[in-house]
């Protein structure tokens, strides 16, 4: 296959990491941004969707369609009200202290991980797709004669990864709804700007806290669901969709939704490309590169606003 | 109506105040008046429950407001304007108040009539809060509590840095709600605010009431001010 065909199948390959990855990070972000609370066990909730969705498919018989949807929308309800216990029995009562949050998330991480293990082995294990149609996509080729419409032998994708992508892009529309359009977003933002005004304007922060982080763990659930039917489910893979989600959110700059998105799409991407032109390795090396640099030059991130 | 009894109040391991005790009573102005660290906007927070109290009581018609949780305490008809006027400084001028709004469960008809009082606002309804100019939002922080329909509004000091016009408007805005028989507890540091608004004077030293007087005994008595703030 010629470069640019080539490069268009990466680019593919790219954009369903990034949209899976902007679910996940967008998540971390609005816990980090509204809580100030580092969730290291983000990546573990993310694993939990992926795990649960693999269980949900595996009870429910039928055209796997059935399965998938019941895991799309059971998944990562279970992983938010788990959450939310979390919250109530750890973080309150730590009173989300910003330390010490982060050694109690690593504690969450350890308990959910080794949990799962004990529970579910440590085979991956294989979700399949609701649908999953081999597609050819055409190629423009500039002849003598101008541009033509060609088919390159490879190039090609399937109905599913399509569908993860516009998945994806739903899903964050109706995230921008609930914060910009509903009570709820404004009450979220309201306690995210001072949460102790938000309190002295009848505002329960901490419930507001325990449905952030519910949120912020569910919307992780609902990544990896969508993109079980392509990586499997496997009690380790929470590792790096949370490395991963904080390149993302220090680079689109901390609790900023939309420098998450974008950052989000520029690591996606990257990631996707370098991965299939040379390594995952090197991804993974350039993307934390890329935050090096960032928290050098701009401490606050490309959208955040600097510490006053 | 509101009545704070022998409080005391720390943060952390420093303590701020000492066996305070306080009352107000519908429609009346109780100036609080101080040094700056002498505890009046911990005596605020206080009642507001964003400071916990380790001992005494607060309550408001005999019910005990120091034992509900801090965000249900503007359930119960109080409204605060903190110092520095601590907007959502990215929400608009319109979701500000409906944050206060939504504390009181009121509707349209608050809304319009909190906005008749700062006609300004209303021109200004869809801009950001950090936008607006520091009288502005002076405006917007006693609008979004006057939301709440308060039965008491607790102001820390609310003139601080504006002109001559804004303080008057915010000097108006505090008549009316004597007038409708709103309990006001005012933390400033203009003695001539104090002097002729104020009902009562409590004055404030090193986290304790030493003497409270009423607005004429301070006209009367400008020794007074000499004692506990230090200025002529």
């Amino acid at each position: 296959m010629e470069f640019g065909p080539y490069l268009f199948i990466a680019s593919l390959e790219g954009a369903i990491t990034a949209a899976v990855l902007a679910l996940t990070a967008v998540g971390l972000s609005i816990v980090f941004g509204i809580m100030r609370v580092v969730n290291v066990a983000h990546g573990e909730f993310f694993m939990l969707g992926a795990v649960i969705a693999w269980w949900i498919t595996s009870l429910v018989g039928g055209h796997p369609a059935y399965g998938f949807v019941a895991a799309l929308i059971i998944a990562p309800i279970l992983v938010g009200i788990l959450a939310i216990v979390c919250d109530h029995l750890v973080l309150r009562r730590i009173n989300y202290d910003p330390e010490r949050t982060i050694v109690a998330t690593i504690g969450l991480l350890y308990v959910i991980q080794q949990t799962t293990l004990m529970t579910f082995g440590p085979e991956a294990r294989p979700v399949e797709a609701p649908f999953n149609k081999r597609i050819a996509l055409p190629w423009f080729e500039h002849t003598e004669q101008g541009f033509a419409l060609t088919w390159p032998w490879g190039l090609s994708t399937t109905t599913y990864k399509l569908a993860v992508i516009g998945a994806a892009v739903f899903i964050l529309i109706l995230l921008w709804v609930l914060m910009t359009r509903t009570k709820f977003g404004l009450i979220m933002r309201a306690t995210q700007l001072d949460s102790e005004m938000a309190q002295a304007h009848g505002i329960p922060v901490n419930r507001v806290y325990a449905m952030v982080f519910g949120l912020g763990a569910g919307l992780a659930a609902l990544g990896a669901v969508l993109i079980v039917p392509i990586q499997q489910a496997h009690y380790l893979m929470g590792g790096d969709p949370l490395l991963l989600s904080f390149i993302v959110v220090i680079i689109g700059g901390l609790g900023s939704v939309v420098g998450t998105i974008v950052a989000a799409l520029f690591i996606g991407m990257s990631d996707g490309i370098i991965s299939v032109f040379f390594s995952p390795t090197l991804a993974k090396i350039i993307a934390t590169l890329a935050v090096a640099f960032v928290l050098v030059f701009r401490p606050q991130g490309l959208f955040g606003k600097p510490e006053r | 109506m509101l009545a704070i009894n022998n409080i005391d109040v720390a943060y952390g391991n420093v303590q701020v105040l000492f066996g305070l005790s306080l009352h107000v009573k519908r429609g009346e102005l109780l100036c609080l008046l101080g040094r700056n660290g002498a505890g009046k906007t911990t005596t605020l927070k206080s009642i507001m429950g964003l400071v916990p109290v380790r001992n005494g009581s607060i309550s408001l018609d005999d019910s005990a407001l120091n034992t509900l949780a801090p965000h249900k305490i503007p359930g119960t008809g109080i409204a605060y304007v903190p110092q520095g006027r601590r907007l959502f400084s990215e929400l608009s001028v319109k979701q500000n108040m409906d944050i206060g709004l939504m504390a009181s469960g009121a509707g349209t008809e608050t809304f319009e009539s909190v906005l008749d009082m700062f006609p300004r606002l209303r021109e200004r309804l869809r801009q950001r809060a950090e936008t607006l100019s520091g009288g502005e939002q002076q405006m917007l922080a006693m609008a979004r509590a006057l939301c709440m329909k308060p039965q008491l509004i607790l102001l820390d000091e609310p003139t601080e840095g504006l002109q001559p016009s804004m303080i008057s408007l915010i000097r108006d805005v505090v008549e009316q709600l004597k007038a409708q028989n709103v309990a006001v507890i005012l933390v400033e540091q203009n003695v001539e605010t104090v002097l002729n608004m104020a009902d009562r004077v409590a004055f404030i030293e090193h986290g304790r009431n030493p003497e409270t007087v009423s607005g004429q005994e301070l006209q009367a008595n400008p020794e007074l001010v000499r004692r506990y703030l230090g200025v002529e």
